[in-house]
């Protein structure tokens, strides 16, 4: 139970983390809404309102979404290392099914019990968020709800999402034959992976929908702030899109890189690893795709707010007269947001690269065995996260700045004297994301890449 | 027995229904495996066929007793009061009792490997197949390992069919079969060790 727990740390954390912002998010709307009730002056429009329910409920979707992707991501990593274990009770007479109803039995588990934490944690961070806010004067003096019933809402959905994640994240234990108890277990090739064509399929008709829907968001956008609700499901369909297609599109990406950056032999066989098991290396580089892109669509996504209002307000000095404080508030939401999404994207970024690097004993002591030295089985690692780094951040970069280009303009581009503007880029905070990543990702070899190392070959070649 | 590349593990995979035969029908009792759909080989594989490996292959978060009654638990059921005193006869033949709690890695090879026989026999299987029981064992565990299962075939009736180069190994068997690059070259009776190493030079020689 315990290595259980520890194989499911991650999935809960991101799990309660979702849970908790939902809570937060929708129970500090309550609280704005009865302000705004016990305090005339503030008096919101019911428009503005209802903006805020359905833009609150959009980044609930964002997280829950991106929860989902990180966790199904996680639990095919988890299932890739069992596979052995797998196809034992496989080859003792359990059905295939019956193996991924259990793990999917686990995520349940996961979900609640993250979920549950998330939740109380949400809570207690909102009655101090309250009690600090209203203290300060912020928030006029008003009898807030302890408990708004619809942040029950988020916590029922992640604990579905991840349960349903689990369920995505295990459909690869159908595919482990009994055989694979007998001898070595491996992944399967390019070549096979090549010749998925309905997956694909599906793939470019998802990415070829949500760019259209994305472009669609945009254009409505330009007439009301609900255009927002279009490129929202056009991001999730288009990055769903991606993330299918990725065992295609990733491998020859890494290996472009590695290439790129090879000198020596040891680099040139890291470059080639990214190609060898594709599934694995889709895996990883999606953990950080998902995660540079997220943090990169919130910065891109407030820069183009910022330049949209400059240019706003130079063209109508008047109307914009007090709407400082309403932006101060913006912003700060939006940095919460790319907290948040940092922290998501940390968690699946770094467990993605140790449980891969944890998985190939075997194969680093076949290396080892070969005569590769220590030093260069520690590059060999080095270079592929190099490599990783660089093609998932240039990857998540370019998707982060499509998706915060269209957020902000279907969300602010009907404000007043908005219209379109090209895509604010916070070159700063995207150069520290990228440094980020790279270090993330080298910390998250560290530990896995010191045991492989100390494991004899003898002993890693005799692991099963 | 055969040499390496002779086909023995091939044809125990066929026999398992763990891989297809692309010619030809394999039987076990009444039963055509070679018709048999994925769900009723697994279902096979659960009641009628058991399991010994040269790696020994015990779920490694499992502890002995749990190892033992898996095939029960995948079953989704209870050992019922028969099997259950069956269980204990075996544990208690095979030297397990003190062991119960204990999971595979704190176990030597010798009793990983009885634990996988006790297994094997629990269910009562029409067929157990050994795939190199004795590959990973000393010569003297694995001269005990082929005492317990000579005995299980001698007290319970059991069926065996166990893959081997070892001639020593061979020599428990009651009947034993020679495979030659995929093909049937010899049939035996029970044999010494002696007798079968003869048979084996004497297949090398004729090449």
């Amino acid at each position: 139970m315990s290595a259980a727990l520890r194989e499911h740390r991650s999935s809960l954390l991101v799990a309660g983390l979702s849970s908790a912002f939902g809570v937060v998010l929708l129970s500090m709307i309550g609280a704005i809404d009865t302000a705004a009730r016990a305090d005339a002056v503030v008096g919101a429009s019911d428009t503005a309102s209802a903006l805020l329910l359905v833009a609150a409920s959009l980044f609930i979707g964002i997280a829950l979404y991106v929860s989902a992707v990180v966790t199904a991501n996680t639990v095919a990593t988890i299932v890739a290392g069992r596979t052995r274990t797998i196809a034992l009770l496989r080859l003792l007479g359990s059905s295939a099914r019956r193996q991924r109803s259990a793990v999917t039995r686990e995520g349940l588990g996961v979900g609640l019990i993250g979920a549950a934490l998330g939740a109380l944690a949400g809570e207690a961070l909102h009655l101090l968020l309250v009690l600090v806010l209203r203290e300060t004067g912020v928030l006029p003096p008003a009898d807030y709800p302890l408990i708004a019933p619809v942040a029950l809402l988020p916590v029922i959905a992640v604990v579905l999402t991840t349960w349903a994640a689990f369920r995505t994240g295990s459909r690869r234990v159908l595919a482990v034959r009994p055989m694979q108890a007998l001898g070595a277990a491996v992944e399967r090739s390019g070549e096979e992976v090549g010749r998925r064509p309905v997956r694909h399929g599906i793939a470019v008709v998802l990415v070829a929908l949500g760019t259209l829907l994305l472009g669609g968001g945009v254009a409505a956008g330009l007439v009301s702030s609900f255009g927002v609700v279009i490129a929202f499901f056009g991001g999730i369909l288009s990055f769903t899109g991606i993330v299918l297609a990725a065992d295609l599109v990733m491998p020859p990406l890494l290996r472009l890189v590695g290439r790129a950056m090879a000198r020596t032999a040891t680099g040139r066989l890291a470059a080639e690893n990214a190609v060898r098991s594709p599934e694995r290396s889709a895996r990883t580089t999606i953990g950080l795709v998902i995660g540079v892109a997220l943090v990169t669509t919130f910065a891109v996504g407030l820069q183009s707010y910022i330049d949209m209002l400059a240019r706003a307000q130079a063209n109508d000095p008047a109307y914009y007269a007090g709407i400082d404080e309403a932006f101060a508030m913006t912003v700060a939401v939006f940095l919460v947001l790319i907290g948040f999404s940092a922290v998501i994207a940390a968690v699946g970024m770094a467990d993605a690269l140790s449980l891969s690097v944890l998985q190939r004993g075997r194969e680093l002591g076949l290396l080892r065995a070969l005569g590769f030295s220590k030093g260069q089985l520690r590059r060999m690692i080095l270079a592929e996260s190099a490599q990783l780094t660089v093609t998932a951040s240039a990857f998540g970069v370019v998707l982060g700045i499509g998706y915060g280009w269209a957020g902000a303009q279907s969300l602010f581009g009907s404000i007043e004297g908005g219209g379109l503007v090209p895509p604010g880029i916070p070159w700063l905070l995207v150069l520290l994301v990228v440094i980020g990543t790279g270090a993330l990702a080298a910390i998250a070899a560290v530990a896995p890449t010191r045991r492989a190392v100390r494991v004899t070959p003898i002993e890693a070649l005799a692991a099963p | 027995m055969g040499a390496s590349g002779s086909g023995k593990s091939t044809l125990m995979h066929i026999m398992a229904g763990l891989d297809s035969a692309t010619s030809g029908r394999v039987w076990l009792g009444d039963t055509e495996i070679t018709r048999l759909d994925d769900d009723q080989l697994t279902l096979l594989r659960r009641r009628r066929v058991g399991f010994v490996f040269q790696a020994f292959n015990l779920v490694p978060t499992l502890d002995v007793l749990g190892n033992i009654r898996l095939p029960f638990e995948l079953d989704g059921r209870e050992p019922n009061p028969d099997e259950a005193a069956r269980i204990d006869r075996l544990v208690q033949t095979l030297g397990l009792e003190e062991r119960l709690r204990h999971r595979p890695h704190e176990l030597s090879g010798g009793q990983q490997q009885r634990v996988a026989i006790a297994r094997a026999l629990a269910t009562q299987p029409d067929l157990i197949l050994a795939d190199e029981p004795t590959g990973n064992l000393d010569s003297r565990t694995g001269r005990e390992v082929l005492a317990v299962l000579s005995a299980a075939a001698r007290d319970y009736g059991q069926a065996i069919a166990m893959v081997t180069h070892d001639p020593v190994a061979a020599s428990f068997a009651d009947r034993i079969v020679f495979l030659a690059d995929g093909r049937m070259v010899e049939e035996r009776g029970r044999s010494s060790a002696e007798q079968i190493s003869a048979i084996m030079l004497g297949m090398e020689a004729a090449r």
